[in-house]
C-alpha cells in the first residue's frame, strides 16, 4: 500500500468514526452542561461557564428512571433465561437429530423472524388485558421470548454444528443417554455460544419499543426506551435530563458490547442477518 | 435393520420433545395472534364504546337495561292512552298490544325469563348486577323481528307526536329508543374495514411514506455499508477500534437514538440543524423537523446513521469469507484492483449482500420506533408510516377493528416483499440461512 492511499484510508476511517460517535459525544456534553447553557448563545459551544452532574441527579429524583432501569433489566434477564433454555433444546434437535418436518420447523422460524410485530399486537394486547397481564413483567417477557426464539435457535444451531460429532459418538459408545450427551457433553462445549446468544437476546429485549409502549403503560412498569420517549412534555423538551438519561442507558450496554465485541460480531454474522 | 429403525424412531421422538416448547410458544404467541388479527379486522371493535368493545357473533340483550326500561315504556304508553281520545286512543291501544307482544316474545324464552327474574331481584335490592349476568344471547331472527316491531312503534308514536295528541311525546319516544338500545347487534362487518381503508387517502399516503423511507434508507445503508465494509477489510492499525465503534449505534435502542437525533435536529439548539444551516443546505434551522418534505429526509438520515454500520459488519463477514487465494489468482492473471473487485468480490459477496438487503428491507418497511419518537408521524402525517397509522388507529382512536385491518395490511405487504425477494434470490440462499 503506498503512502498516499494509506493516508486517504485513514482520513476516510477517521471521518467515518467521527460521524458515528459524534452524536454520543455531543449528547454527553449536553448532559454535563448546566441546563441554562443548553439554550441560547451557549447552545453550540463546547466550553460553557458551568458543568454539572445536576441532570443525572434530576433524572433519578424527578423521574422514576431507576424504576425504568430495573424494569428493563428484569424483563431483559427473564427473557434471556427463558428463551435460552427453550432454544437450547430446540437447536440441539435441529443441529443433531433427525426428525420429520425439520425443514417446515425452520421455515416457520424464518417466517416468525420476518413477521411484523404489529400484525400480532391487537390480539396480544386484548389477551393480556383480559387475563390481567398488562403492566406486569410477564406481559412483556412472553412476547419478547417468542420473538427472540427464531434468532436464538438459529445462532445456537450454528454453535452446536461446530462441535465435532465424534465427541457425541464417543459418549454414546460409553453408554450415555441422549439427554446425558446433551447436558454433560454438549452444553458445556457450547456455553460460549450460549453466552453470545444470551447477550444478543438481552440487547434486543432492552431495545424493544412497540409492545412495551402498548402493554405496560403504567409509569411504574415502563421500560427505559418508553420512559425516555415519555420525558418530553407537551411543548417542552428537558434536553438536559433527556441527554443524561440517554447517556445512562447507553453506557452500560456499550460497555457490555465492547467487552464482548468479538463474540457478538461472530454471533451476529454467523446466524441470521437480523438486527 | 429393525434396530436402526427403532433408534431412528426414538431419535425422532426425542427431537419432537425438544422442539415442543418452542413450537408451542411460537404457535400461541405469534401464529395464533396473526390469524386472530385477521379475524378481529372483520369486526367493528372499538374499545371506547361499551356496546362494541367485544366481538359479538350474534344478537344479545342487556337484561339490566331491559328490566329498567321496558316496564317504564309500558307504563308511559298506558298513561298516554288514559289521557287520549278518539283516533289517538286506538293507535295507542294497538301500540300497547304490540309492546305486550314484544315483551311476551322475549319472556317466552325460559332462560331469558329466569335471568330477568334474577336481575329484577338484584335491582329491587339495590345491588349491582354483575357483568356476566348483564347480557344474554338472543336468537338473531327473533331479535331482528322484535327490533322491527319496536321501530314500527316508534314510527306510530312519532306520527301521534306530529298530530299533537301526546301529552309527553319525548318521554315515550325516548323510552322506545332506550329499549331499542338494549339490543346489542352483532358487530361483524366483513371486509368493510378494508374497503373503507382502500378508498381513503390516508392508507395510500402512509404506504407511500413507508415505501419512500424504505427505498432511500435501505439503498443508502447498503451503499454506505458496503463502502465501510470494504474500508474495514483492509489491514490497518486500529481496526479493532473501528469494529468496536461500529457496534455502538447497534447497541443504542432505536427509541433512544431517535431522541438523540431529535436533539441534534432541534430548530433552536440542534447542532446538526445549525451546521446544515451554516453550510447553506437549509434556509431555516427549524425545517429539519417541521417542513413536510425535509422531515422524511431527517428520518432517513437518522436511520442510516443507526443501521449502515451494522450492515457494514454483516458485509465485512461476507468479505472475510472470500479466500485470499482467489485474489492472488486474479492478481497473477494480471487483474488490477478494479478487476479483482469486479470478478472476485462482487460475485462472492452477492449472497451475503442480498440476504442483508432482504432483511433490511423487511425491517425498514415496518419502521415504528424511530418515527414515533422523532416526529410522531408529523408534521401533518407527512412521515406517517403504515405501522404508525395502525398504532394510532388502535391506541389513539381505540378502533381495534380498523387498526387490525391495517396491521394485516402491513403483514400482507411484508409477505409480498419477502416472496419477491425469495423468488429473486432463489430459494437456496434463504434456505441456507435457515439451516
Amino acid at each position: 500500500m503506498n503512502q498516499k492511499t494509506g493516508l486517504l484510508l485513514y482520513i476516510a476511517i477517521a471521518a467515518f468514526i467521527g460521524i458515528v460517535i459524534f452524536p454520543f459525544l455531543w449528547i454527553l456534553l449536553a448532559s454535563l452542561k448546566a441546563p441554562l447553557y443548553l439554550y441560547g448563545e451557549y447552545a453550540f459551544s463546547i466550553k460553557v461557564p458551568e458543568y454539572t452532574l445536576q441532570n443525572y441527579i434530576s433524572v433519578f429524583t424527578n423521574h422514576p428512571f431507576g424504576r425504568y432501569l430495573l424494569n428493563s433489566f428484569t424483563v431483559g434477564v427473564l427473557t434471556m433465561f427463558l428463551s435460552i433454555s427453550i432454544a437450547a433444546f430446540a437447536s440441539y434437535a435441529v443441529a443433531r437429530l433427525y426428525f420429520f418436518g425439520k425443514t417446515f420447523f425452520l421455515g416457520i422460524l424464518l417466517a416468525v423472524s420476518m413477521l411484523p410485530q404489529i400484525a400480532t399486537l391487537s390480539p396480544l394486547f386484548l389477551f393480556m388485558q383480559s387475563i390481567g397481564l398488562r403492566n406486569t413483567y410477564a406481559g412483556l417477557v412472553i412476547p419478547y421470548t417468542t420473538y427472540a426464539l427464531p434468532i436464538a435457535i438459529w445462532y445456537m444451531t450454528t454453535f452446536f454444528k461446530q462441535i465435532p460429532v465424534e465427541l457425541e459418538e464417543a459418549a454414546k459408545v460409553d453408554g450415555a443417554s441422549l439427554l446425558g450427551i446433551f447436558g454433560r457433553v454438549l452444553l458445556p462445549l457450547v456455553s460460549p455460544g450460549l453466552f453470545t446468544t444470551a447477550i444478543i437476546v438481552f440487547v434486543d429485549a432492552w431495545h424493544e419499543f412497540l409492545f412495551a409502549l402498548t402493554i405496560n403503560t403504567k409509569q411504574s412498569m415502563m421500560t427505559v426506551p418508553v420512559g425516555i420517549a415519555m420525558f418530553q412534555g407537551e411543548f417542552t423538551f428537558p434536553w438536559g435530563e433527556i441527554s443524561a438519561a440517554t447517556v445512562t442507558v447507553t453506557v452500560p450496554v456499550v460497555l457490555l458490547v465492547l467487552l464482548f465485541q468479538r463474540r457478538i460480531i461472530a454471533g451476529l454474522t454467523s446466524g441470521a442477518v437480523k438486527q | 435393520m429393525p434396530l436402526k429403525k427403532k433408534s431412528k424412531w426414538k431419535e425422532g421422538r426425542a427431537a419432537y420433545a425438544m422442539i415442543l416448547p418452542a413450537v408451542l410458544i411460537i404457535a400461541a404467541v405469534a401464529l395464533w395472534p396473526l390469524l386472530r388479527s385477521f379475524w378481529i379486522s372483520l369486526f367493528d371493535l372499538r374499545l371506547g364504546d361499551p356496546t362494541r368493545n367485544a366481538i359479538h357473533y350474534s344478537y344479545s340483550m342487556n337484561v339490566e337495561q331491559y328490566a329498567d326500561r321496558f316496564p317504564g315504556l309500558l307504563r308511559a304508553v298506558k298513561r298516554e292512552a288514559g289521557n287520549a281520545g278518539g283516533g289517538a286512543l286506538s293507535v295507542l291501544s294497538a301500540v300497547e298490544k304490540k309492546l305486550d307482544e314484544v315483551g311476551g316474545g322475549l319472556e317466552d324464552d325460559r332462560a331469558f325469563q329466569e335471568r330477568l327474574t334474577k336481575v329484577n331481584g338484584l335491582l329491587d335490592a339495590f345491588s349491582p348486577v354483575p357483568q356476566e349476568l348483564r347480557f344474554i344471547p338472543v336468537d338473531n331472527a327473533k331479535a331482528e323481528r322484535l327490533k322491527a316491531e319496536l321501530q314500527e312503534i316508534r314510527k306510530e308514536l312519532a306520527g301521534l307526536k306530529a298530530a299533537g295528541s301526546l301529552e309527553r311525546p319525548d318521554e315515550v319516544i325516548g323510552l322506545t329508543n332506550a329499549v331499542l338500545d338494549t339490543f346489542q347487534a352483532p358487530n361483524f362487518v366483513g371486509l368493510s374495514h378494508y374497503k373503507d381503508l382502500m378508498s381513503g387517502r390516508r392508507l395510500w399516503e402512509s404506504l407511500g411514506n413507508t415505501m419512500l423511507f424504505t427505498v432511500f434508507a435501505v439503498a443508502l445503508e447498503m451503499l454506505l455499508g458496503l463502502l465501510i465494509a470494504l474500508l474495514m477489510n483492509r489491514t490497518f492499525r486500529g481496526r479493532g477500534l473501528v469494529r468496536a465503534a461500529v457496534l455502538i449505534p447497534w447497541a443504542t435502542p432505536t427509541a433512544v437514538s431517535a431522541m438523540i437525533w431529535h436533539y441534534l435536529y432541534d430548530g433552536q439548539n440542534g447542532i446538526v440543524a445549525k451546521l446544515l444551516y451554516e453550510a447553506g443546505l437549509i434556509s431555516d434551522m427549524g425545517t429539519l423537523l417541521s417542513s413536510g418534505s425535509r422531515v422524511m429526509g431527517s428520518v432517513i438520515m437518522a436511520d442510516v446513521w443507526k443501521t449502515a454500520p451494522f450492515v457494514a459488519l454483516l458485509l465485512l463477514a461476507g468479505l472475510q469469507n472470500i479466500p485470499a487465494s482467489l485474489y492472488e489468482a486474479a492478481w497473477v492473471d494480471g487483474g488490477g484492483r478494479w478487476k479483482q473487485f469486479l470478478h472476485v468480490t462482487v460475485p462472492l459477496l452477492k449472497p451475503a449482500f442480498f440476504v442483508a438487503l432482504m432483511f433490511r428491507t423487511l425491517d425498514a418497511f415496518r419502521v415504528f420506533d424511530l418515527i414515533y419518537v422523532l416526529t410522531g408521524g408529523g408534521p401533518a402525517n407527512s412521515t406517517e408510516s403504515i405501522s404508525i397509522y395502525a398504532y394510532k388507529t388502535m391506541f389513539s382512536e381505540l378502533d381495534f377493528g380498523k387498526g387490525s385491518a391495517l396491521s394485516v395490511i402491513v403483514f400482507v405487504c411484508v409477505l409480498l416483499i419477502s416472496m419477491v425477494y425469495v423468488k429473486w434470490l432463489g430459494a437456496d440462499v434463504v434456505g441456507r440461512r435457515a439451516s
